[in-house]
């Protein structure tokens, strides 16, 4: 099976560099000379946005070879649905992997403009499900539902979208949701349906992954703990009579040299402010995993690298999350490949800045993949397992 | 004072065509559309998807000089936010008003939802939130509310999404819905809340338009004075001042004898000849045939563009002042009330400018 490359497409803005924590991209930050589509040009508005950015983005990364770009969400951010939409038209091949917390949207809308995205896009849409993040952030949306009881929302709702998608009459009758002689109108009906990635590392997440993924998909974390998660999902997914594949998500710094990467990192270290090193915020297990990896605090950057090439300080120098490979060229194809060999059938790759590493991690990094024969001789390999858990059921 | 007409058009989110009823342009009905003979080449197929059309449409709009389009919720059509935000992105000056009910999300979501859209694309949204849907029709999207509560959760729902659009550190806590702490941060905060348009005449319904629409939109079926003045009260006591609109079918050509030629056409087309062409309204002047040769039910105008003009000149003398003009096929008759229709109210334009 082929392996599927995304990139990413920020929603909150975009620094110039890993050097200097400061958004110019997009009105994110307040607009300085050098701030890069703020809607503003000499004194007035000028019909450009963020998203203007956003679309150079998905175009430089489908060009350079990714199959299409994540579109996060968060309180703060832009929203996925409305950059996926407003940029449907201005790509070919690129699939828009949509974040999104069942129970914002209803199923039944989630089910509409999934359809009318795919029709609009050749069936182009790509779903993201988040259930956990969690803490204030969950009321600040206006949710109640809590941690737990997110995931068997999420099952529902992804019953009731799946029941619509195919045209009705569906009846549903659940805890969260009810419907009653529902179903996509006649050439809404039928649309490919979007493959769903699905994160989550509590035990509630991955039994709905379990149910619901096509891809089990996981930030970076050391390569032994990424292949125990991965048997844990494969295991409660065999007893269920399902196989998903897996996906990891990976800030990538990759330089001509392994010495050329770490003066990037070296240089945004000096930026880094130390009191803010630990803040474990909400109640996202994967959040508190990443956590436990490193022993706090921490004096050196280098002490971050907790195997080769495996840094887990970039939320220090962006946001988002730890975990991320850092080397030449040639040792960051090396590590994605040592992942392939655990198991991962797709990667959500980015780099900061995301236009210009698009380029460089598509034109630098990626035809150095040998994925497949790697794949066969590591001692990691799930097909063994796999097999194993298949012939039980 | 009079104000400027603002004239937008519906857009068709399940098909188009040229005749009444035809749906065969814009991929809605693939199997209607009428193949190319095989002697001829056809480099068609798998180049054009669903949405050329609606994009042709909105550009239609736009360089005819329309203010704006409406692209209405209709569960048997293409999901209105998509297609709002995909003219939008295609556009630089159409306003798209996206319709929807508030059973579709959370209104934290909708918000957040069109905030984005708001930047992206210079502050053109705006919402028609359609509160009164059949029964049926909303338990097929999942929402069993009746009566007086739809237009409870409505109130909630404009109320919170205005307030997380408008107050860092919003709280609410209602019968529908709770947030704590919540509210957009810049850029998302301090934008142009979406223009919102309600329509109905219960009671319950004036009173939600009175605190919460922009614009109100009627239909020629209504008796738009008696509710242009219950609303001006209401609204008044509410210490806000709403704007008016009509949804109006219209089918105009140079003079009155073409337009009803015309509309006997297109009335023949469906049912044969055997029915007679009903005659306008003598006292309204609006025409009930449309909902035989146009997508839309309600009565409108029919004649030459001074007829037309004049009919809406009685409606902007009553205080309506947005003008949702109604006429299939899309293209080619937005392109007939920008060249002919619009420069009929050039004075109006002008004037309030």
């Amino acid at each position: 099976m082929p392996i599927d490359i995304y990139w990413r497409i920020g929603t909150h803005g975009d620094q110039q560099s890993l050097r200097r924590r400061v958004s110019s991209r997009g009105e994110w930050a307040p607009v300085v000379p050098g701030s890069l589509t703020p809607g503003v040009r000499d004194g007035r508005r000028d019909g450009y946005s963020y998203v203007d950015h956003m679309a150079d983005v998905a175009r430089a990364s489908e060009s350079s070879g990714f199959v299409g770009g994540l579109l996060p969400s968060f309180p703060f951010t832009d929203d996925p649905w409305a950059a996926a939409a407003a940029l449907a038209r201005e790509t070919t091949t690129y699939r828009f992997m949509i974040a999104y917390q069942p129970g914002f949207l209803h199923p039944v809308q989630a089910a509409r403009m999934s359809a009318s995205l795919q029709r609009v896009t050749g069936g182009r849409v790509v779903y993201n499900i988040i259930s956990g993040g969690g803490g204030p952030a969950q009321l600040w949306w206006g949710d109640r539902v809590d941690h737990d009881d997110r995931y068997a929302r999420t099952s529902e709702f992804l019953d009731v979208l799946k029941g619509v998608w195919n045209g009705g009459p569906f009846d549903y009758e659940g805890r969260f949701y009810q419907v009653e002689g529902a179903g996509l109108p006649e050439p809404l009906a039928r649309q490919p349906f979007p493959e769903i990635y699905f994160s989550g590392s509590s035990k509630a997440a991955i039994e709905a992954a379990g149910r619901h993924a096509d891809y089990y998909l996981s930030w970076l974390e050391p390569f032994p703990e990424l292949a125990a998660k991965f048997v844990q999902v494969r295991e409660h997914s065999a007893a269920l009579g399902r196989a998903p594949k897996f996906a990891v998500r990976i800030d990538v710094l990759a330089r001509e040299t392994e010495e050329a990467a770490w003066d990037e990192i070296r240089r945004g270290w000096t930026h880094v402010d130390q009191a803010a090193l630990r803040s474990p915020d909400g109640d996202s297990v994967g959040w508190l995993r990443s956590q436990s990896f490193v022993s706090w605090p921490v004096r050196d950057y280098r002490e971050l690298e907790v195997s080769p090439n495996v840094w887990s300080g970039f939320h220090l120098l962006r946001g988002g999350p730890a975990f991320g490979l850092v080397g030449s060229y040639e040792q960051v194809a090396e590590r994605l490949d040592e992942l392939i060999g655990i198991g991962v059938d797709a990667f959500i790759l980015a780099g900061v800045p995301h236009l210009e590493e698009a380029y460089r991690v598509g034109e630098e990094v990626l035809p150095l993949l040998r994925g497949h024969d790697i794949r066969q001789a590591s001692p990691l390999s799930p097909h063994t397992s796999l097999s194993v858990a298949k012939g039980t059921i | 004072m009079t104000d400027s007409p603002d004239f937008l058009i519906p857009v068709p989110t399940r098909g188009d065509g040229r005749d009444p009823l035809r749906r065969d342009r814009g991929d809605w009905q693939p199997a209607a559309r009428r193949p190319l003979p095989a002697l001829v080449t056809d480099l068609r197929p798998g180049a054009f998807g669903p949405f050329e059309h609606l994009a042709q449409i909105g550009r239609a709009a736009e360089i005819a000089g329309l203010g704006g389009a409406l692209v209405p919720f209709d569960p048997a059509g293409e999901e209105s936010l998509v297609v709002a935000a995909g003219l939008l992105r295609q556009s630089r000056h159409l306003r798209v008003v996206a319709g929807f009910h508030p059973g579709i999300a959370t209104p934290v979501y909708a918000a957040k939802f069109s905030a984005s859209l708001q930047r992206f694309v210079d502050n053109r949204l705006g919402w028609q939130v359609d509160i009164g849907l059949d029964p049926a029709i909303a338990r097929s999207q999942g929402d069993f509310l009746q009566g007086a509560d739809r237009y409870a959760r409505a109130e909630e729902f404009l109320t919170v999404a205005r307030g997380v659009w408008n107050e860092e550190g919003y709280t609410y806590e209602g019968r529908f819905y709770q947030v704590l702490a919540g509210g957009f941060q810049p850029p998302n905060s301090g934008l142009p809340f979406p223009r919102v348009y309600l329509t109905g005449t219960s009671s319950d319904a004036l009173a939600v338009s009175a605190r919460h629409a922009d614009v109100h939109l009627f239909t020629g079926d209504q008796d738009v004075a008696a509710g242009i003045a219950e609303l001006g009260a209401r609204s008044a006591e509410a210490g806000r001042r709403l704007e008016y609109g009509l949804r109006l079918p219209v089918l105009a050509r140079d003079d009155d004898d073409e337009a009803w030629d015309e509309a006997r056409r297109l009335w023949n087309i469906i049912g044969g000849t055997g029915d007679g062409l009903p005659d306008p309204d003598p006292r309204t002047g609006l025409w009930h045939g449309f909902g035989r040769i146009a997508d839309s039910a309600k009565p409108g105008l029919v004649g030459s563009y001074e007829t037309v003009a004049a009919g809406i000149r009685g409606y902007l003398d009553q205080g309506v002042t947005t003008f949702v003009l109604e006429a299939r096929p899309h293209i080619e008759e937005t392109y007939r009330l920008g060249e002919r229709l619009l420069p009929l109210f050039a004075k109006e334009i002008e004037h309030a400018h």
